[in-house]
């Protein structure tokens, strides 16, 4: 095989709990994929193997085509981002990211810290201690400490998830650019679809320790195949068509104010670009959004619609 | 949580054989002396010549006496102190707190011997009594269940408070302001609010007091000495004086028992509080 | 709608009149010049002070309480460390009865161990009391060491361990670079509480004792039996003022009393 991490028949189990059954996929040298499902689905138990924190029942996992399964985390040559960053509350900004290269007896650590610090934007922090820094400097710290070493995988784990939406994209943009000059392959964890969309080239979307779907970001938001896919990538009008298959639809793809269908408008909410109505209908609940500079419908008004075929996408039974 | 149980294990047996061999193992050879028979074999006989003593009857319901007197004493003073201590500032009350915790880490014989100087035959004491004309040559106070009491009480009276006070901020806030608004006088928001709030620091103080009272050592011995035995310096004596270790091994029981019993009690109560935290 | 702070104020102050006023009365008895304990001194000198010091036995005892006190505690702390580490980080088997075993010497009375060690270990196998002095109060601070130890290292995330495993450290070498000095002062406090533990010990000391080997409390206690002078009552002083100093400097430098 040719995948650069590649995961086989892997089975975790906290105790008799089986968390991951039988999983197995590939990545790509150089690609930055997503583990995207809601909690407990089992995304962060298999980083957490990936890693060495976990040793799997069964399976194995090989990086750069060596069997790493049974290996100490130390020599596994990866890097892990934790959510909570994990800094050493007794170092210094430099010591955190100097404790690496301490442990491989690597020469030239000042420069190769001061390096990895400039390319977080973080130069002047050096001599800090890490309790003193904000959320989003923590995280960069950890992230340059993750990267100094040279690992051939990094991983990180929610990496978005605990910051305001303007460091978000600094963060995106901080990540991406890292993937451009180090090549370094990435996997990241989230529960989040849209953060999984904005960074990731390719998502693995899983459930109860499954994968239901994987593929190229874009392909996986316009084309979703399961109920679940559908419903996580945001189609909330899932019903069953006239052959007895099941279409979805995102709220943006339902017309409201003409169409066969009747219904009661219960609420609505505003969204800045889209005002989205929640109806009462025969079909059951529907999810209709409507451009934001139109005539807005009042609660309680009566409403015709339209689930046009040709918005919809269709998905395999079950 | 790191996975492997066998390196878990290998850290804490060390521990937990070092306690078991020292404490748990003599303790329990000790113990089972009590139920020897004289000629080998299983016999009450211990128990029962023990019980048959006046002397051993009387240090028996004497600790059991004195040990409930010292935490209902320590309850109703503790209540009043601890809710003084929570209304002050919280710099105040910070300082308080220090100086009710200070006598905790000073030696107990220290700490009693105090009472001495205090409850002498010339001491501050009976100088009062006799300057006020009240006795001639002053009152016999030492060697008293009433001195045993003091200092025990004063002993024991820190645990209480610290209880009760912990027990009190986590009150919820500003109850007593609205059962005072709502009409309520002092006696009814102590015995409908103050009291059930505080339940569990009460009987987890109350459990410390009693518990720490009947196994005290040092304070009967020094304010109470012969003349006012409570279990432990009755054990001591019948071995000391007697060779007596039936006795001691009977004495040592009901202490076991008293320990073992209150610490139940004392945990079933902390495990719902941890759980809310 | 508070209660009157007259009369808080009043409760706060008998309270602790009662709980600090013998301090005060035994330190004034101390200072006396004349040679009977009472109050008010009879004159003030430090003569009593001065007197403990010269007393052969007394001197014997503290070296022999301060012996226990610090490697008692240290003992501990070899087998409590690692004991508290398990307890917090691993999902041992049987921890309920573990738990138990270490910290029966908080539930067993002290002079209950004393007598048996005494009968059992000293007199049989001809154990120095020394010795058994020297377990007996290991095993009585281990309880209390591991307590401290413990939620100190609940207070340190897993993942900073982890971090330190992925970085290249062995098991061994994050516990010494990262988990160390992170409950440095966890530790510390727990041997603070040890040692005052240790030293204020009485009842577990009481039947381990023989010609020569006594602890400073014991040696107090039988000292009194025999004498009636204030020497007792400076000796008393100073270990309230030796105790009250470590107390203060721990709650100074360390914020003793957020680890007990």
């Amino acid at each position: 095989m040719s995948d650069f991490v590649s995961v086989d028949k892997l089975t975790l189990a906290y105790g008799d709990t089986v968390a991951v059954p039988e999983l197995s996929f590939g990545i790509g040298k150089g690609e930055l994929i997503a583990l995207l499902g809601p909690s407990g689905c089992g995304k962060t138990t298999t980083m957490r193997a990936i890693a060495g924190l976990m040793t799997p029942k069964s399976g194995t996992i090989r990086i750069d085509g060596r069997d790493v399964t049974r290996l100490a985390p130390s020599l596994r040559e990866v890097g892990l981002v934790f959510q909570s960053y994990a800094l050493f509350p007794h170092l210094t900004v430099f010591e955190n990211v100097a404790f690496g290269l301490k442990m491989r007896k690597a020469p030239n650590i000042r420069e190769r810290v001061m390096a990895g610090l400039e390319s977080v934007g973080l130069r002047d922090f050096a001599n800090r201690l890490t309790p003193d820094l904000s959320g989003g400097q923590q995280q960069r710290v950890s992230l340059a400490r993750s990267l100094v070493v040279e690992p051939k995988v990094l991983l990180l784990d929610e990496p978005l998830s605990n910051l305001d939406a303007r460091l978000r994209l600094e963060m995106q943009m901080v990540l991406k650019d890292i993937q451009k000059k180090t090549g370094v392959t990435m996997i990241f964890v989230t529960h989040d679809q849209s953060e999984a969309l904005a960074l990731a080239d390719r998502i693995v979307l899983m459930k109860d320790g499954r994968i239901v779907q994987s593929g190229l970001a874009e392909e996986m938001y316009s084309a979703p195949r399961s109920r679940f896919a559908a419903d996580f990538f945001g189609f909330e009008n899932i019903l069953p068509g006239r052959d007895g298959g099941l279409l979805a639809w995102r709220p943006t793809a339902i017309r409201l104010g003409d169409g066969p269908h009747e219904g009661t408008i219960r609420g609505m909410s505003f969204g800045g670009d889209y005002r989205t109505y929640v109806i009462d209908s025969a079909l059951g609940e529907i999810k209709g959004s409507v451009r934001a500079g139109l005539p807005a419908f009042g609660e309680g008004e009566k409403v015709r619609f339209d689930l046009p075929e040709g918005e919809a996408v269709r998905l395999e039974a079950a | 949580m790191f996975e492997n149980k066998t390196t878990g294990l290998l850290l804490v047996l060390p521990a937990a054989v070092f306690a078991s061999v020292l404490f748990l193992l003599p303790v329990g050879i000790l113990l089972s002396e009590g139920f020897a028979g004289s000629e080998g074999g299983f016999s009450l006989g211990a128990y029962v010549e023990f019980f048959s003593s006046e002397l051993n009857n009387t240090v028996f319901w004497r600790s059991l006496r004195l040990g409930l007197w010292v935490m209902l004493t320590s309850a109703v003073i503790g209540y009043a102190a601890a809710f003084s201590i929570v209304q002050l500032s919280p710099k105040s009350r910070g300082r308080v707190f220090a100086l009710i915790i200070l006598p905790l880490m000073i030696s107990p014989v220290a700490r009693t011997y105090a009472w001495l100087v205090i409850l002498g035959r010339t001491g501050l004491v009976n100088q009062v009594i006799v300057g006020l004309g009240l006795s001639e040559e002053g009152l016999q106070l030492l060697f008293t269940e009433t001195a045993v009491f003091i200092g025990l009480l004063q002993l024991f009276l820190p645990l209480m408070i610290i209880a009760l006070i912990s027990s009190m901020e986590n009150m919820p806030r500003d109850v007593v302001p609205a059962a005072r608004v709502l009409g309520a006088n002092w006696f009814s928001v102590f015995f409908r609010v103050i009291l059930p709030l505080t339940r569990e620091g009460l009987v987890v103080g109350g459990t410390l007091v009693f518990a720490g009272s009947i196994t005290a050592y040092i304070t009967p011995a020094i304010l109470g000495g012969s003349k006012v035995l409570m279990l432990e310096t009755l054990l001591y004596q019948r071995v000391t004086v007697a060779n007596d270790y039936a006795a001691a091994s009977v004495i040592a029981m009901i202490l076991v028992v008293m320990s073992i019993v209150t610490n139940l009690l004392l945990k079933r109560l902390a495990k719902p509080r941890n759980r809310r935290a | 709608m508070k209660p009157s702070s007259t009369a808080t104020g009043t409760i706060i102050g008998l309270t602790l009149v009662f709980l600090i006023g013998p301090f005060i009365v035994i330190i004034l008895a101390a200072l006396t010049a004349g040679n009977n304990l009472a109050f008010p001194p009879d004159g003030l000198s430090l003569k009593w002070f001065i007197k403990v010091f010269t007393v052969e036995s007394f001197r014997i005892s503290f070296f022999i309480s301060m012996f226990l006190a610090v490697f008692g505690t240290l003992t501990a702390l070899i087998v409590g460390v690692p004991a508290a580490y398990a307890i917090a980080r691993y999902d041992i088997p049987g921890a309920g009865a573990i738990q138990l075993a270490v910290s029966s010497p908080l539930i067993v009375p002290g002079i209950i161990v004393g007598l048996a060690l005494l009968r059992y270990l000293v007199i049989p196998t001809g154990f120095t009391i020394m010795a058994a002095l020297f377990l007996a109060h290991a095993a009585l601070i281990l309880p209390y060491a591991v307590r401290v130890v413990t939620s100190s290292l609940q207070n340190l995330r897993v993942d900073v361990e982890e971090a330190a495993l992925i970085l290249g450290c062995s098991r061994l070498g994050s516990f010494f670079r990262v988990v160390f000095p992170n409950i440095r002062g966890g530790i510390l406090a727990a041997f603070i509480l040890g040692f005052v533990t240790s030293f204020n010990q009485v009842p577990v000391s009481l039947f381990l004792s023989g010609p020569g080997v006594r602890t400073l409390p014991i040696d107090m206690l039988a000292y009194m039996e025999t004498t009636y002078d204030p020497s007792v009552a400076a000796l008393a002083c100073l270990l309230a003022i030796m105790s009250v100093g470590i107390v203060f400097l721990a709650e100074r430098f360390l914020g003793f009393s957020r680890y007990v």
